[in-house]
């Protein structure tokens, strides 16, 4: 996919920002989350070419749209999410049901759909999820049946009902999945097509601001042209095919949302004088509620830029490491907010700051897009892959490599990383041996441990590199300190916990080769770095 | 007619500190913006073009970096920017700076107008733009708040002490711009921003404008800064409350004590 230059996508994100500033302040957003309700006018504003014209991200510029590429979403994706969640899914919602043309559709569909979304500011929805089928769609039970005229087939009836569909009360056109005689297939729906009607907007524990609804089909004709891609059975196929990068965008909602939470604690911390000095002065304040999560976060942007990155450049698919972001950043964030409303006492417990309406919002991401869990579960499917094909050589690896750029550079914690990435291998195999992954419970567990793995190795890489990305915020002594911070923690997770976990499942006599005491061991230096990583918190996020 | 403005990118200084030990300003993870002014200047040229139909080019001085404030014009619809980067530049003060940028006005054709902000919000000398109209030998009005086109004279609106005065001006001039107190900045949407990548756009070296290197840089600088620091706070503020005349009736039992009126 084509990528915006820095510039332009810089450019984009002030305009972003600043209609943000004036047209979106945190009254407006408290009383619609109060209120439970929908701002259409903001979102038509939003897609107004001639004010900021932020679906046109999604479409190619021939049919209206500015091409953005998997970087510029993502960015773009992250700003939203600081602005608020709500709007950022409503936005979402219709790159998503966009998604299915953009992949599957012929080229007059892609045209005509297209270019009518460009240009009429259409809402989309995705309609995807039913009562008995989410994470599994194999379950799907709506039906397309066919309707043939003179023999032949003229257009398509559909019956069924959909669930938890963002946009679904407001949307104008709707990207809906249905079971066809040839299998799954995608199908254009218009609002207005005769048996269509969504249900009530539902009443959500937070992202308020967006409309969620049910839809139900009854018999809704739907001509043979609305068939995505013309061609039955494809659906599934062409859902699959985005999930890693759509499941990126959601991750970038994780670290939008996370970080927005953390840095309003992190400039509150400077103007709340307890016991005689402010909060931001007390390790046991920074080092609790604030450095830990700024340094997963961290370590979650790390990673999501390298998959944008491989995405933006040619590669495909990428479905474990879009899994691997979205868990990661997504858990991340939903923790980070979760700390932010300890961090401000009593006045995160309100409605007045703006960090318990983010704890709200962000616990979506870890449901939306693939559970946590589904993606701990596509994570170890995708790795356990790996393990096997390479004959357990693919983590070991990853730390050869690590040894190298710690002899490169001493400074990013690769060395704690090699030793995380050893343990993940010795893990792995000690659990092929055993025939562990026979219980659920540990696949899911694997898919944890490889996660902290991979996002180590991918932030102490990132970390050691000479020019950083236009998204950190931090110089290098800042984070390379948070890249050795979560190597440790990197390698103390994988080394505890896995072992826990095979000695704990095990019935056989167990040889297992982690070294929990390395682990330990690397550990040193870690207040010091935690330290670093506190003063440069301090001197980033001033106080207001 | 055919409108110059110049536009500087300079660090959002609501942002900045000065690291009170080197005496230089601490610029890490400082977004940098275009000059405030010079944003209020270019829509100013932006709404004459509008009413008349003129043609405007955006000029910038800076580093390489400095190009997302010219990007940033032809998205709001300058139609064609340059951007004067060379190493020669660096260092530049006023003088030299106004020395280059009226070299760049030359060589970009006969201009009727160049609108430049009142000042940068970096360096607050408020000299470039009188600079500038000098090294022409043109016209210059400076603090003007709005302007308008009647035949072919300019009605410039200038900002003087308790009022305003009402200049006409005839082309070619240069008029310095202030920020009226209601104005709110325009920003591009993204299709606009995108459409920007197709307009025109330069980089002129200190040999592309025809400039002396003596008159450049550090070397063709008559001013150079020492350092730069934060006036030391003196005393303590004192708030009044209450209704407006026992505020007043605070405020002069205060002066009295402190005798800087006489009973």
């Amino acid at each position: 996919m084509a990528s915006i230059d820095a510039i332009s996508r810089n450019l984009m994100l002030d305009s972003l920002r600043e209609y943000a500033k004036r047209r979106l302040p945190f009254d407006f957003i408290r009383r619609h989350d109060t209120d439970n309700e929908f701002p259409a006018e903001i979102l038509k504003e939003m897609y107004d070419p001639a004010i900021l014209g932020v679906h046109l991200l999604m479409i190619p510029v021939k049919y209206g749209g500015v091409s953005g590429g998997t970087f510029d979403i993502y960015r773009v994706c992250e700003a939203l999410a600081r602005i608020d969640l709500g709007i950022a899914t409503s936005v979402f919602a219709t790159f998503l049901g966009t998604d299915p043309l953009n992949v599957g559709g012929t080229e007059e569909q892609k045209e005509k759909w297209l270019t009518k979304i460009a240009k009429e500011r259409s809402f989309v929805a995705y309609a995807a999820t039913e009562p008995d089928a989410g994470s599994d769609l194999v379950n799907l039970k709506t039906r397309a049946e066919h309707v043939v005229k003179n023999g032949k087939l003229t257009g398509y009836c559909l019956t069924g009902a959909k669930q938890w569909i963002s946009n679904g009360g407001v949307a104008d056109i709707y990207t809906v999945l249905a079971l066809a005689p040839g299998g799954p297939s995608w199908f254009i729906v218009e609002r207005d097509m005769e048996g269509f009607s969504p249900n009530k907007h539902e009443d959500k524990h937070g992202i308020r601001l967006s409309n969620t609804a049910g839809l139900s089909l009854d018999n809704v004709y739907v001509p043979v042209e609305n068939l995505i891609g013309l061609e039955e059975g494809k659906g599934l196929l062409q859902a699959q095919a985005v999930f890693g990068y759509t499941r990126l965008m959601v991750a970038a909602f994780g670290l939008g949302a996370g970080l927005e939470a953390i840095e309003i604690a992190a400039r509150y911390s400077q103007q709340r004088i307890q016991a005689g000095g402010p909060l931001s002065d007390k390790q046991g304040y920074t080092h609790k509620f604030l450095v830990p999560n700024i340094v997963r976060l961290e370590a979650a942007r790390a990673y999501i830029e390298e998959t944008a990155n491989r995405l933006d450049s040619g590669e495909h698919g990428l479905q474990t490491e879009g899994a691997v972001a979205k868990y990661f950043a997504t858990e991340s964030g939903n923790k980070a907010a979760e700390d932010a409303i300890q961090a401000l006492g009593g006045y995160g417990y309100t409605h007045d700051f703006a960090v318990e309406k983010i704890k709200r919002d962000v616990k979506i991401t870890c449901i939306y897009e693939g559970t946590s869990e589904v993606l701990e579960m596509t994570i170890y499917r995708g790795r356990w892959q790996e393990h096997l094909k390479t004959r357990g050589r693919y983590y070991l690896d990853l730390a050869d490599k690590m040894d190298a750029l710690h002899t490169a550079n001493a400074d990013v914690g690769a060395e704690a990383c090699a030793l995380a990435l050893r343990s993940l291998a010795a893990v792995l195999e000690e659990c092929r041996v055993q025939k562990l992954t026979r219980h659920q419970h540990i696949t899911f567990k694997l898919g944890r441990l490889i996660t902290m793995g991979e996002a180590a190795y991918v932030f102490s890489g990132a970390a050691a590199k000479e020019k950083y990305s236009e998204s950190v915020r931090f110089d290098a002594q800042g984070w390379r300190a948070m890249a050795r911070v979560f190597a440790r923690e990197a390698a103390l997770t994988i080394a505890v916990e896995g072992a826990a976990l095979v000695l704990g499942t095990a019935e056989g006599e167990v040889n297992l080769s982690v070294d929990v005491a390395g682990a330990a061991a690397a550990q040193k230096g870690l207040t010091a770095d935690m330290d670093i990583v506190a003063a440069k918190l301090k001197q980033t996020f001033k106080a207001k | 007619m055919h409108i110059a403005v110049f536009i500087k990118q300079v660090p959002d200084t609501t942002e900045v500190k000065i690291n009170p030990e080197t005496g230089t300003l601490i610029r890490a993870g400082v977004p940098s913006i275009i000059n405030p002014y010079d944003h209020f200047a270019l829509q100013s040229a932006l709404e004459l073009k509008k009413k008349h139909g003129f043609r405007v080019t955006v000029i910038s001085m800076g580093p390489p970096q400095a190009k997302s404030v010219v990007q940033l014009a032809l998205a709001l619809g300058a139609d064609d920017g340059v951007l004067l980067s060379d190493m020669a530049f660096a260092g530049s003060d006023t003088w030299a700076t106004s020395y280059a940028l009226s070299r760049a006005a030359k060589k970009s054709g006969k201009l009727d107008l160049i609108l430049c902000g009142m000042q940068a919000i970096d360096g607050d000398t408020a000299q470039v733009g009188p600079g500038v109209a000098q090294q022409l030998g043109i016209a210059q009005v400076t603090f003007c708040e709005h302007i308008d086109l009647d035949g072919k004279k300019f009605i410039v609106k200038k900002l003087i002490d308790n009022g305003y005065e009402v200049v006409e001006v005839k082309p070619p001039a240069l008029f310095t711009m202030i920020m009226p107190p209601d104005y709110a900045p325009d920003y591009p949407s993204f299709p606009d921003i995108h459409a920007a990548l197709a307009k025109p756009y330069q980089v002129w070296s200190a040999a592309d404008i025809g400039a002396e290197e003596r008159y450049l840089g550090l070397k063709g600088s008559p001013t150079q800064v020492n350092k730069i620091y934060p006036p030391p706070l003196k005393g303590k503020a004192q708030m009044t409350h209450g209704s407006v005349h026992q505020a007043v009736d605070k405020l002069l039992e205060i002066m009295k004590k402190e005798r800087f009126i006489e009973e």
